[in-house]
Parts: C-alpha cells; sequence; structure tokens
C-alpha cells in the first residue's frame, strides 16, 4: 500500500483524497471497500458540510466501516489522513489512541462504561498492523513455554505444580500446527450430530413433514394435469447447535490449550455457528481469525496480548463473556469452557458468571486438561466453585479424550 | 463509535450549523448525538439503510419512530423473529375472502378467473409490501434483524439491493417511492458482510452524562434540576459496574418518571429502595449495585 499518511503528497482536492483513504482502508486493514462504497462516500460528503472536518469523519464513518471493531481503526487512520499537519495541533488525536492501543491495568473491561462492545480478536490485528500479518510467525517473544514442550501426554500434572502464576506473561504471536485435523475434524463432527435439540419453529420444504405444503404440490400438479400426483411436505428441521467456545490461554495451560484450540478450529469447520472466546488476564474474540484461517493449514493467530500466554482470570473473563454474549446465549447455545481451572481468582465471581451462562445455555460443560490425570481430584478452588453450574466436567488432554466427549456429552440436554 | 457523540458531550462544541432534522428531533424528545443525526441526514439524502447497532435501550428503535415523526411521514415497522419468513413480511392471500367470492359468484353464476380472485382487494400487505407501496416514502423500520435467521437476512438483500418484490400470481412490485430505512440489530447474531455492506452503519453507544441530562430534561420537561442530575449520576455509576444488564436510556427515563410520578424531588434511600425495580431488572443487579445507590443517596 503506498498511500499512507507518510507517502506522496496527496492531491489536494477531496474527492481524491476519499479515495486514496478507502483504498488505505482496504489495502491496509482489510476492510470491505468497493467502488460501491467510495461513490457512496462521495455521495455523503454532497450531504454534509464539508468544512466541519468531524461533519466529513461522521459520513465517511457511516458509509465505510462495518462493524464496531473497524471503528477506532477508522478514527486513527482518519486523524492521520485528513488531520491539516500544519495549523494548530490536532485536539482529538490523543483521545483515540489510548482507546485502541493502551489495554487498561486490569483488562479490557472498559465494556462496562463507555464502550460496551465486545473487543474481538480482529480489533487488535488492525491496531497493530505494522507488527501483524506481513512478519513471519515464528518469531514468538521469548518465553513462549507452551509451545518448546515435547508432545508428552503425561504433561499436565508437571504444569500443574510449575507454571501457575497469576501474573500476565508475555503474549506474543500463536502458532498451533498439527497434523491431528481429519480426527480432531471427526471429533468435532460427532460431538456436532450428538447435539440433540428440539425442532426450529420455522418450517421448510422437506421431503417427509408435518404438514402438507399445498401450495408446491399445486405447483407441482401442474404437470400431471392437475393432479396432485406427487405430495409435497413442509416439516420442522432440527435445530441447529451454536458452539460458544472458552479458551483458557494461560501459561499453565501449556500444550493442552493448543489442541484445544486446534479443535474449535475443527468445530469451527463442522458447525456453522461457533464461536471462540480465548482468554488469560483479558479476553479475546477469535471468532474472525479462525474464519479467516486456512484449513489444513498451522493456525496462526495473531498477538493476543493478554488473552493469550499469561496468568489466569477465569471467573472475571467468564464474567466478562456472560455480559458480552448475553444475548446470543439461548438453550441452543452449547458452551464449552476450555480450561484447567488454575485460578487465583475470586471463585464467586466465577460461580455467578457460571451461574448466569448455565441458566441461559442448553448445555454447559468444562473440559480440562488436568482431569485426564490418573486420580484426579477436582480440588482446584476454581473447578470446586464452577462444578454446581455445570452440566458436565469432562478430561480434554487428547485427541482420544475429544473424541469421547461426543459419547459422554451425548443425551445431557 | 462512541467517539463521535463523545467529544460534543464532553466539549460542549460551538453552536453547530442548524440542522433542520436535528432540530425536529430535539422539538420531539429526543437528543440525537452528532454522528447519528449525520447518519439520519444521510438517510434521507442518500437513499441507504441505516444500521444502528448498540446495546438495549440507547434509543434504536426511537430514532427510527422520531425520523418518521420528523418528517411527517409513516413509521412502518416489521418487528423480526425467530422463523419469520419472507411470506410473513411480505404479503399474504386472504383466503377466507377468497373463498367467499368464490362461493357467491357461483351462487350467482358468474365464471370467476384468476384476475378475480388474486386481485388487489385479497393482498394483505404485510410491512415490507406496504412500505413500499407508499406513494410518499415512509420510514421503515427493521426491527432487531439479528432477531431473525440468515435466509430472512438474505431475503431482505434483495429487497434492498432492488426495492422491489416478486408476487407470483401479480408479478414483480417495485417501490413506488423508496423507503427510509432503519434496521436496528441488538448483536444477538452476528449479521453478514453483504448486509452489513448494504448499509450505512453506527454503532450507538449509552450517551454521556451531559447528553443523557439534556434527554431526561427533555423528556420529562417537569423533573426537578436536582432529581434528574442525581438520576443521571446513579444510572452512570451503575453503568460501571459488572451489571448483567446495564440499564439503558429507556431505563434512567423510567426511572426518572417513577420518582416524579411519586412526587419525589431527590433521590433518597426510601424513593431508592421503592424504585429499584424501574432501573435494574435482575435480582442479582440489584443486590450487587445496593452498596453504590446507597452511597448516590447519601450524597
Amino acid at each position: 500500500m503506498t498511500t499512507g499518511p507518510d507517502a506522496p503528497p496527496l492531491p489536494a482536492d477531496l474527492p481524491a483524497r476519499v479515495v486514496a483513504f478507502a483504498a488505505r482502508l482496504r489495502a491496509a486493514h482489510g476492510f470491505l471497500i468497493g467502488p460501491g462504497e467510495v461513490t457512496d462516500a462521495l455521495r455523503a460528503l454532497g450531504a454534509v458540510d464539508v468544512l466541519r472536518l468531524r461533519e466529513v469523519r461522521d459520513a465517511l464513518r457511516l458509509v465505510l466501516t462495518a462493524s464496531p471493531a473497524q471503528a477506532p481503526v477508522f478514527d486513527a487512520e482518519f486523524e492521520a489522513f485528513f488531520r491539516p499537519r500544519t495549523g494548530p495541533p490536532p485536539p482529538e488525536l490523543p483521545p483515540l489512541l489510548p482507546q485502541t492501543e493502551a489495554p487498561p491495568p486490569p483488562q479490557k473491561v472498559s465494556g462496562e462504561a463507555g464502550e460496551p462492545r465486545p473487543v474481538p480478536g480482529e480489533s487488535r490485528a488492525e491496531d497493530s498492523p505494522e507488527e501483524g500479518e506481513d512478519q513471519p510467525l515464528q518469531g514468538r517473544t521469548p518465553p513462549r513455554e507452551t509451545e518448546g514442550e515435547p508432545d508428552d501426554p503425561a504433561d499436565p500434572p508437571r504444569l500443574l505444580q510449575a507454571r501457575l502464576s497469576p501474573h500476565a506473561g508475555e503474549g506474543g504471536r500463536v502458532e498451533a500446527g498439527g497434523d491431528d485435523l481429519p480426527e480432531l475434524l471427526r471429533a468435532a463432527g460427532a460431538l456436532v450430530r450428538a447435539v440433540e435439540l428440539g425442532r426450529a419453529r420455522r418450517r421448510v420444504p422437506m421431503l417427509r413433514g408435518t404438514r402438507l405444503d399445498a401450495r408446491r404440490t399445486l405447483r407441482a400438479s401442474a404437470r400431471t394435469a392437475g393432479d396432485p400426483a406427487r405430495l409435497r411436505w413442509l416439516g420442522r428441521p432440527r435445530r441447529a447447535p451454536r458452539f460458544l467456545i472458552v479458551l483458557d490461554g494461560s501459561r499453565s495451560m501449556g500444550r493442552g490449550a493448543t489442541l484445544l484450540l486446534r479443535f474449535a478450529h475443527a468445530l469451527h469447520l463442522r458447525a456453522r455457528r461457533v464461536e471462540v472466546y480465548a482468554f488469560s488476564t483479558a479476553l479475546t474474540r477469535l471468532t474472525p481469525t479462525l474464519r479467516g484461517a486456512p484449513p489444513g493449514e498451522a493456525l496462526r493467530l495473531p498477538d493476543l496480548g493478554d488473552a493469550w500466554g499469561g496468568g489466569t482470570r477465569i471467573g472475571e473473563s467468564l464474567l466478562r463473556l456472560a455480559r458480552d454474549e448475553r444475548a446470543r446465549v439461548t438453550r441452543d447455545t452449547v458452551v464449552l469452557i476450555l480450561s484447567d481451572g488454575l485460578d487465583t481468582g475470586d471463585p464467586e465471581v466465577l460461580a455467578r458468571a457460571l451461574r448466569d451462562l448455565g441458566h441461559r445455555a442448553g448445555l454447559l460443560a468444562w473440559l480440562s486438561p488436568l482431569a485426564a490425570t490418573p486420580g484426579y481430584q477436582p480440588v482446584q478452588r476454581a473447578v470446586q466453585a464452577a462444578l454446581p453450574h455445570l452440566d458436565a466436567f469432562l478430561p480434554a488432554a487428547s485427541v482420544g479424550d475429544l473424541h469421547a466427549l461426543a459419547r459422554s456429552l451425548r443425551g445431557r440436554w | 463509535m462512541s467517539q463521535p457523540s463523545e467529544p460534543s458531550a464532553a466539549a460542549p462544541s460551538p453552536m453547530p450549523a442548524p440542522d433542520p432534522l436535528r432540530e425536529a428531533f430535539r422539538e420531539r424528545g429526543y437528543v440525537a448525538g452528532d454522528a447519528l443525526a449525520t447518519a439520519l441526514r444521510l438517510v434521507v439524502a442518500l437513499g441507504k439503510p441505516l444500521l444502528l447497532e448498540g446495546p438495549a435501550g440507547v434509543g434504536k428503535t426511537e430514532a427510527a419512530k422520531t425520523l418518521a415523526a420528523a418528517l411527517g411521514t409513516r413509521l412502518i415497522r416489521l418487528q423480526c423473529y425467530e422463523g419469520l419468513d419472507a411470506q410473513a413480511a411480505l404479503y399474504e392471500w386472504n383466503y377466507a375472502r377468497q373463498l367467499l367470492h368464490l362461493r357467491a359468484a357461483e351462487a350467482g353464476g358468474r365464471p370467476v378467473t384468476d384476475d378475480d380472485l388474486y386481485g388487489p382487494e385479497f393482498l394483505m400487505r404485510r410491512p415490507l409490501l406496504e412500505a413500499i407501496s407508499q406513494p410518499t416514502p415512509p420510514v421503515l423500520l427493521i426491527d432487531e434483524v439479528d432477531r431473525a435467521d440468515d435466509a430472512f437476512e438474505a431475503f431482505l438483500l434483495e429487497l434492498l439491493a432492488e426495492w422491489q418484490v416478486t408476487v407470483p400470481e401479480l408479478g414483480t412490485i417495485s417501490a413506488t417511492a423508496r423507503p427510509h430505512v432503519i434496521l436496528t440489530s441488538n448483536r444477538a447474531r452476528e449479521l453478514s458482510d453483504a448486509l452489513r455492506r448494504r448499509c450505512l452503519y453506527l454503532w450507538v453507544d449509552y450517551p454521556s452524562r451531559t447528553q443523557e441530562l439534556e434527554i431526561v430534561r427533555a423528556r420529562l420537561p417537569g423533573i426537578s434540576e436536582a432529581l434528574a442530575a442525581q438520576v443521571t449520576r446513579a444510572v452512570h455509576a451503575l453503568r460501571e459496574l459488572p451489571l448483567g444488564k446495564p440499564p439503558g436510556v429507556a431505563e434512567t427515563l423510567d426511572w426518572a418518571a417513577a420518582l416524579v410520578a411519586l412526587h419525589r424531588d431527590h433521590l433518597d434511600e426510601e424513593a431508592l429502595r421503592v424504585t429499584l425495580g424501574a432501573v435494574l431488572k435482575l435480582r442479582e443487579d440489584q443486590t450487587l449495585a445496593r452498596a453504590t445507590l446507597e452511597r448516590l443517596a447519601r450524597g
């Protein structure tokens, strides 16, 4: 992309700058902007007072953005692009940037007050494009213990003692490779099939159904001289489950986290509606990243910052999730929490979050890599607090465990 | 997308250029922020649908209603729900009337043709067909579009792009006047990129304190200044808490109205106790917020 803020001087006239600006948003940040949007942007300028920068910004934002995550990126780019470099210093640049870059000390729970939207993974990726996709992904920040580990299934017990740290660690980019995709897909497929929800309310044409589809039957009878030789039916299709996966990316999860991440990806490929979040000390939505990930290749996640590889704040992260996803968690939702339960937070907060999720979801299951250890006892405080609210607490340390999920969960909803 | 509204409230800008639409909104008790005012202006100027997203209770639906009132045109509302299909949103034939007509014709010995049976008098217009058949552009509110399923969303795409629908028995009906369309979403489901691209997009956030105070004053002209300020301050403090269901502007107004109806001129602990249900609708939230509210009530 050549038209960045430091690129050769732009033509002074506004339409040309808007075109260049749209191109910049598209090329550098992946905004879905086509010629139609550009035309609309130019038309929009005709409807506002172009001498008022704020109106121009509002109008362009309306046309060129399509989700809350894009707004901060747009604003920062707009400032760089349109704010005159000479004359008075830009008064509005400072308040915009901290919102996108500086993570507030505890975690990004700014949602409570001014900014109640979830902070999807893509926003972080977009905020720092220069350290994002362009670089080779192997350059992770040094102490990423999760991956240098041998593929030893007996790993988790050691992790229990060695890795619990309440402090946020470095995030770094995550690369979750593995040649187990076919098995994971099988496990995911079995899980999707095992979910037995009821029937949808909406009737659709089906080969066999419960109600005669008069309209289609009559239309078909035109071929048989008005004789309704073949009856057409309407029926209620099975409701498709929706999966909400919350992945513990904290350091203590070790290798387990990447396996479960790959499982989440496999599930994403098998079910139509899958929402994936990761948390460590903060919560990040991974769905957009997974959506763009090519199947069969190693999963590459952008730098997740506080959501990966740090300490654990299960309770607060789940509470945040329960709030962000509140409207979307219904009886059709299967909530899978993938975590070892090693947490230093307040169990009461966790219990509250799980109570909330459990009341709304069709099924609330906790999958723990530790639970696969022989002789494991769920003694962790977080797990103790969680157990009363869960429909199932199951092991998930290996592909075999994931295969067994469907069997264990069948008939629980 | 909260930024656009914030600066205007935090640092009251010099009088904005007179914007008739915004003024019309204000007259009707709706205080629109800069970004929303621009958005509504563009809906009218560009003829593009506007997708309003944001938490519940920030006035998305109200914006559409007020737009209709301000433009002096009809509001046609389609409330979306799971299982809503094109049929329910577009048209239905009045089978009972058709049958009666058929019987009457047969009894009278008159032959009945298709044209008789599928005439406009038997066509029951549902909101979408109604909206494109108006002589003057109405405001079409497609409310909570995130509740409808993917299939319906795909159907909407066609309508929003072509402004025409096909009724098999009547043929294609094109819009006589393009409605001003406002879609709202609470993000119960992720909407498709295709739908987003066809719309102008605005994230509507909770208003700033100054703005909310202004809204309370505009909607409840009789309210005492102190009470309005106290209620607004309390609601903003509540939104800082990790509530399950943070209060929207609608709750602020309900609360203020409840206090006015009870002849309270300030928020004390007693007033709080009896009106808490107007602002916090979950028992857990009420418990969680009690300490904060009592602190606020004490001053």
